[in-house]
């Protein structure tokens, strides 16, 4: 891993649709230390047709819950990556090899045909041009993980699919990874698969995505830190809105929209109905032995103590001003379309199981969250001030 | 978790009763500890459980009820279904002598004046009820309690031990006071919740009673404890989010203020289970202070885990119980108290 992605990884404020980082990506049992229930969400029981599913990437953090959940209802799956992350994954599923930042990195795209075709890891419009040149009308529906940063106005709570989004980047201009033409680029690669695919494209906007596997510590950071116990810093007020998607639930939507030909854009987080953050926090708590308790200091506070929201406090945005509706995006669609949710009880404790299969020295040093040290500061000051 | 874990050495334990809610928890503990369990009952209720297991047949309301039990000797006892106290004072005469620790199963409603809160061991208990006469039979439960606790410490001194569980929940509850919130979470939509988020919560998985108070005999703890939980003080939010995290669907809590409760005559407890609130009549209920039976050893499983144990045992359940509850609000007062809350002025919210 480049230290550019992991300077990204770190400092980004952005959501990622795309992240497929390296590293292992345990797809871990739920239920394999306290034991929460097993309710898994109506997923359609019948068995669909067989597809000829092609998975561009496909063994960073979405993609092998995507290969596990196909290849088990039936469908033929050919990964196209670099063979260079988890090389050893699904050994007996077909691997088509090409760097997608080479010139002719999609030629071996040149032959075969199928009947759908997810692009998971790509914020480089070119890369959604050339995949569109090499597959060449073989393919029957196109489904581009994109994310929404895609829109420029987060003031508003329940946008949907419809809201307006950023300037897109120029595809002819180099590729600029930073984080600030994130949305952009994904816009940019959005109108690009478009171009190349016409009305079968279909384009998924997720927000927050998370589980075992996710290396951005992102949602990690809860289930870890109310695990440890003790006073846990708490953002803002208990009724702020939150959203995020189990990868597992995303992953398998996106296979069923793929047996559907679902097609259209859809924003893609959860859970089903408004959550806050108190129903977030509680109720991973609830998977846990901890003595947690939380001490919920308003956002005010938070800014003047320079925690930031989200990087330091994930999954928190201030439900106020620009970042209103960031947290409150509207995926009514997605629902109608099929979308599940796990219950938060199985993503809490798989995520937690996960995380403690990783090395120690990734344990120690997350990529979000609040530092213990500084939590510690800020408590104090708090108690210390409404004392 | 890992508190007291190690095996002890097996102990020859009678259990008064173990065939209710919370016996056959204790025994299948005991058991798989390693101990050897004696039971004594009527034979009456589910007489088929444990067929490995002693069994001494007496009937407790009858004068010589006991006397199977006389000679015999125990390391531990456990008293389980006892509220009248002239039980204590026949089984105390029978064991006495012959067995090293009575743990007795007494209740938080032992204190005297529930509406303070943060009750610990040292709190005033109620003024103990007659062991007989023409006031026994009558008296509240609370008192009878207390009498019992005072006649097994009167007999067994610094073998006696007194558990003031508050609210045991878990799988075999038939009061259903638990019940409700996750079966009324499962089914989904706009859900009454009562007063606010930090409103007190508490209560106890049978599981984490039954083998804490296996432990205590292993370890031949004596004393008087609160037992309740969960290990931190809790809010009704904490709870009914915790429950929420176990089911995936549509579920949305209203919370309505207590006074507006109060008004419309739905009581803390009864109609809205595990909930109260500072000045409430049942909230010694749900502050109970722990860190003595914390001290001693009692340890929690995560909340989720209750609930889905709650709810697999509640499924089994024949139709017609699980149509109707013992504890919470119908479907329709429910709504009707909803309806009654949106249509408020915004002021009053």
């Amino acid at each position: 891993m480049s230290l550019d992605r992991r300077h990204f990884l770190k400092t980004s404020a952005v959501l990622g649709g795309a992240l497929g980082v390296g590293g292992l990506p345990a797809i871990a049992n739920a239920f394999t230390t306290a034991g929460v229930r097993v309710s898994r969400p109506e997923t359609g029981a019948a068995q669909p047709t067989p597809l000829r599913i092609l998975i561009l990437g496909g063994t960073g953090f979405i993609g092998p819950n995507q290969v596990q959940y196909a290849l088990d209802r039936g469908h033929q799956v050919t990964l196209f990556n670099r063979g260079q992350t988890n090389a050893s994954l699904f050994p007996s599923v077909p691997r088509l090899i090409g760097d997608r930042n080479d010139p002719a990195g999609h030629d071996v795209l040149k032959r075969g045909a199928w009947d759908v075709v997810i692009d998971n890891p790509t914020t480089n419009p070119q890369w959604v041009r050339d995949a569109g040149r090499a597959l060449g009308g073989r393919v029957g529906q196109y489904i581009f993980v994109s994310t929404i940063s895609v829109y420029r106005d987060n003031s508003k709570p329940n946008m949907d699919e419809s809201g307006p989004l950023h300037a897109p980047t120029d595809i002819d201009a180099p590729f600029d990874r930073n984080a600030q033409f994130y949305g952009p680029n994904k816009v940019r690669s959005e109108q690009e698969a478009k171009a190349q695919f016409g009305d079968n494209v279909t384009i998924v906007r997720p927000g927050l995505i998370v589980g075992p596997g996710d290396l951005s510590d992102r949602f990690s950071y809860w289930p870890v830190r109310i695990d440890r116990g003790g006073d846990v810093l708490a953002p803002g007020t208990p009724n702020d809105p939150v959203q995020y998607v189990d990868a597992h639930d995303l992953s398998e939507w996106m296979v069923r929209v793929a047996e559907n030909r679902t097609f259209g854009t859809f924003n893609a987080t959860g859970p089903k109905t408004p959550t806050n953050i108190a129903e977030l926090l509680y109720g991973i708590k609830a998977v846990t032995t901890s003595d947690a308790r939380f001490t919920w200091v308003p956002a005010d506070f938070l800014a003047a103590q320079q925690v930031r929201s989200w990087s330091e406090m994930p999954v928190w945005m201030p439900p106020t001003g620009r970042t209103a509706g960031f947290m409150a995006v509207n995926c009514a669609r997605a629902i109608a379309a099929g979308l599940t949710f796990r219950p938060l009880a199985d993503t809490a404790l798989s995520t937690l199981d996960w995380y403690k299969t990783r090395p120690a020295a990734e344990q120690e040093k997350a990529r979000a969250g609040l530092a213990p040290d500084k939590e510690k500061t800020v408590l104090a000051a708090w108690h210390a001030r409404s004392r | 978790m890992t508190l007291d874990m190690r095996r002890s050495a097996p102990k020859t334990i009678l259990v008064l009763g173990g065939t209710g809610y919370i016996g056959p928890h204790l025994v299948e503990h005991a058991l798989a500890r390693g101990h050897t369990v004696t039971l004594f009952n009527r034979g009456q209720t589910k007489p088929g459980l444990f067929p490995g297991v002693e069994k001494l047949i007496g009937d407790r309301n009858t004068p010589s009820g006991h006397n199977v039990l006389t000679g015999r000797t125990w390391d531990v006892v456990y008293d389980l279904p006892t509220t009248n106290p002239q039980w204590i004072v026949n089984a105390t005469a029978a064991l006495r002598g012959n067995v090293a620790q009575y743990v007795y199963v007494s209740s938080t409603a032992a204190y005297k004046d529930f509406t303070r809160s943060f009750p610990d061991e040292t709190h005033p208990t109620q003024d103990p009820a007659p062991i007989s006469g023409p006031d026994a039979a009558g008296a509240a439960y609370g008192p009878k309690k207390v009498r019992c606790e005072q006649l097994v410490q009167a007999a067994f001194g610094a073998g006696a031990t007194v558990v003031r569980p508050g609210l045991i929940v878990g799988p075999g509850d038939l009061t259903d006071r638990f019940t409700y919130w996750p079966v009324r979470i499962e089914r989904g939509g706009e859900i009454l919740a009562p007063g606010t988020l930090d409103d007190p919560a508490q209560w106890i998985d049978v599981r984490d009673l039954m083998e804490w108070m296996v432990r205590l005999g292993e370890s031949g703890t004596g004393g008087v404890f609160n037992a309740v939980g969960p290990r931190t003080v809790c809010g009704i939010g904490e709870l009914l989010y915790g429950i929420k995290a176990c089911f995936a669907n549509d579920a949305q809590f209203t919370w309505v203020p207590q006074p507006f409760l109060t008004a419309q005559k739905v009581r803390s407890w009864g109609d809205m289970p595990v909930w109260s609130y500072t000045g409430a009549s049942t909230v010694a209920f749900c502050t109970s202070v722990i860190e003595k039976a914390l001290a001693a050893g009692l340890t929690f499983r995560p909340l989720a885990t209750t609930v889905r144990d709650a709810m697999t045992w509640y499924h089994a359940r024949p139709a017609e119980e699980q149509a109707k509850l013992r504890a919470g609000m119908s479907a329709e007062r429910e709504r009707e108290l909803l309806a009654l809350w949106h249509a408020q002025p915004r002021e009053g919210r």
